[in-house]
């Protein structure tokens, strides 16, 4: 065999395994689309109904036009929020987001400048992110009860803020790292003082990279189910737990309004995942991997 | 002298200033609910008690009730098993695609930004998603069955001996982008010139990837598989949305099964206990992932600045 000819079997297979995956990957984004559209009787047909051929957009305007004439029951309707969950979800994310970047910023200068948490601590920090949370929502939802946090938007950011400190710290000390000590110091001959140092120096350089950690640790908690679920009940409700109020009392899951929110839920996110595709590696671990 | 200690008295300053807000959130959140949790593995708790304050010394009956649960064993193994499993399928897939990618082709940014979208995907909605799917008359079912010619009719959702494959599977189609990303990143991070002096003295590639590439990936190969398992210890929304531990038992991980302790059994103190006793295991494994982290982070800081 010659090299060229190596080379295409080798282009060959590339393509074709590549492309299976990509088909695995994309048929669930298609099916869920694709039901998003269906009528009623398409979503359990067997055979199974790929696309429908009476597309229909009520879903759509069954989870976010308020058309209550195709509700499953008044049960139904009186607890399906749609908009309050997206408000909720809004505020929730942007909220602790902003302030675990913050905050996180400015013990990662801290950490990175003056070594203000050792490289052990650093690591114990971790255990913020890593130990399941699953052992802590039974008390923590009590607790929240006794105080009067339960159901409340502010004991979600709260607890959102202390989880995704650890990637805050992490992923804007290793940008803080990238910013040469020279900027500062001759930003300090110039007599400036350390709060200005920060927010008028080191911030401004690596301001792709704070947005970078913003978005994705907007990505985090806004598809955070499991703390959600069990600290809201009604008012404080986000858009991965409403999903799961979309099952009607008799016929049981409503697939194709679930799809459609799901929809609404999942586009933004990619969207923003896609944005900063460059920076996911370093985000999801931890800054360890910078490139 | 003088002017180091202004330095040194600013620097602790500093300190108190940035940490107190992570120290504070940390006793006035955590720390009640940890209290909390301990007292709950003492006193038993049930919603016909009062209220919490209000339940009775049990000293260590709860602890020895869940130490010696079988159902209890089963979930930690399980647990393990799962994480274990979804571990390895995310990195060779992930890393598979990165070694078949990682050389620059056409469409090779095309590729790249599919494959990161299922973990851009909210865990939920790949469990409702999964569940139009695998549903016995559903979609892969009819793609499969069209395959083979007949109808292919696997229980997917239903069947105990394979619903936590299912999970299984759902996880690598969720996670196996971020072994995908970072061995990307490995891969490129990696210095051109010890694989071009091997390919020069006719090294074949097999050994060029098992002698040169492997070894200098290490780091990050157990950097890649170690978050990937303590993420996978704590997955709840997959399992719990579509099979709440079930058929019988046979998805009933740790987070499941003290899910299920909580808010099925109302049974707290025995969730609470439970809970204690994960918590700690987990302390103990993250230590160790810990130790390994802070070794190999040094290692990749060395390969990456190559």
């Amino acid at each position: 065999m010659t090299k060229s000819q190596k080379q295409n079997l080798d282009n060959v297979i590339r393509y074709t395994l590549l492309t299976v995956w990509l088909l695995i990957v994309l048929f669930p984004l298609f099916w869920i689309v694709a039901t998003s559209f269906k009528p009623d009787k398409d979503w359990l047909a067997w055979p199974p109904v790929y696309w429908s051929e009476e597309p229909t957009m009520s879903n759509y305007n069954n989870v976010w036009g308020g058309a209550m004439e195709h509700a499953e029951t008044q049960y139904a309707q009186s607890v399906q929020k749609p908009f309050t969950a997206l408000r909720n979800s809004t505020i929730i994310s942007f909220i602790s987001t902003f302030l675990s970047v913050s905050f996180g910023a400015f013990i990662a200068y801290g950490v990175s400048r003056y070594k203000v948490l050792s490289e052990t601590r650093m690591f114990q920090l971790l255990m913020l992110r890593m130990v399941p949370p699953i052992v802590l929502v039974g008390p923590l939802s009590l607790y929240y009860t006794t105080i009067g946090l339960i159901d409340s938007l502010t004991g979600l950011i709260a607890i959102y803020f202390i989880t995704t400190l650890p990637y805050a710290v992490w992923m804007t000390k290793s940008f803080i790292d990238e910013v040469p000590i020279e900027l500062e110091q001759a930003a300090e001959i110039m007599g400036a003082n350390r709060w200005t140092i920060i927010t008028e120096v080191v911030f401004p350089v690596i301001r792709s990279g704070l947005l970078a950690t913003f978005l994705f640790i907007l990505i985090l908690t806004w598809s955070e189910y499991l703390v959600a679920f069990i600290l809201s009940k009604t008012d404080a409700v986000t858009l991965p737990v409403e999903l799961a109020k979309y099952e009607g009392s008799s016929e049981g899951r409503v697939y194709g309004r679930q799809a459609a929110l799901s929809v609404g839920i999942t586009i933004p996110l990619i969207i923003v995942g896609i944005t900063i595709r460059k920076h996911l590696a370093r985000g999801f671990s931890f800054g360890m991997i910078r490139k | 002298m003088a002017r180091s200690e202004i330095m040194l008295q600013r620097t602790k300053r500093y300190k108190k200033m940035v940490l107190f807000p992570l120290i504070a959130s940390i006793m006035l959140i955590l720390g009640p609910a940890l209290l909390l949790q301990l007292y709950l593995s003492f006193n038993y708790y049930s919603i016909y008690s009062e209220g919490w304050w209000a339940s009775e010394w049990y000293a260590l009956d709860i602890f020895s009730e869940v130490v010696f649960d079988s159902r209890f064993h089963i979930a930690i193994v399980r647990s393990l098993g799962f994480a274990l499993a979804s571990t390895v399928g995310c990195f060779v897939i992930g890393f598979g695609l990165a070694l078949l990618m990682y050389k620059n082709f056409r469409l090779q940014w095309f590729y790249y930004i599919i494959f990161i979208i299922p973990m851009l995907t909210v865990p939920i909605v790949i469990a409702y998603t999964a569940e139009m799917i695998l549903y016995q008359k559903g979609p892969l079912n009819g793609i499969l069955s069209s395959i083979v010619g007949r109808d292919m009719l696997i229980m997917w959702i239903t069947n105990p001996d394979i619903a936590l494959l299912t999970v299984v599977l759902m996880e690598v189609w969720n996670w196996a982008p971020f072994s995908f990303i970072i061995m990307m990143a490995g891969l490129a991070s990696l210095p051109k010139e010890p694989i071009e002096a091997a390919q020069i003295l006719g090294a074949s590639r097999l050994k060029i990837f098992y002698e040169i590439q492997l070894p200098l990936l290490r780091p990050i190969i157990v950097l890649a598989l170690v978050l990937r398992f303590l993420e996978a210890m704590a997955e709840f929304p997959k399992t719990w949305a579509i099979f709440q531990g079930g058929p019988g038992t046979a998805t009933e991980t740790i987070p499941v099964l003290i899910y299920l302790n909580t808010w099925y059994y109302f049974d707290w103190s025995k969730a609470a206990a439970m809970s204690y006793i994960v918590m700690m295991m987990m302390v103990v494994i993250i230590l160790t992932a810990i130790k390994i982290l802070q070794k190999e982070n040094k290692r990749i800081a060395q390969v990456q600045a190559n």
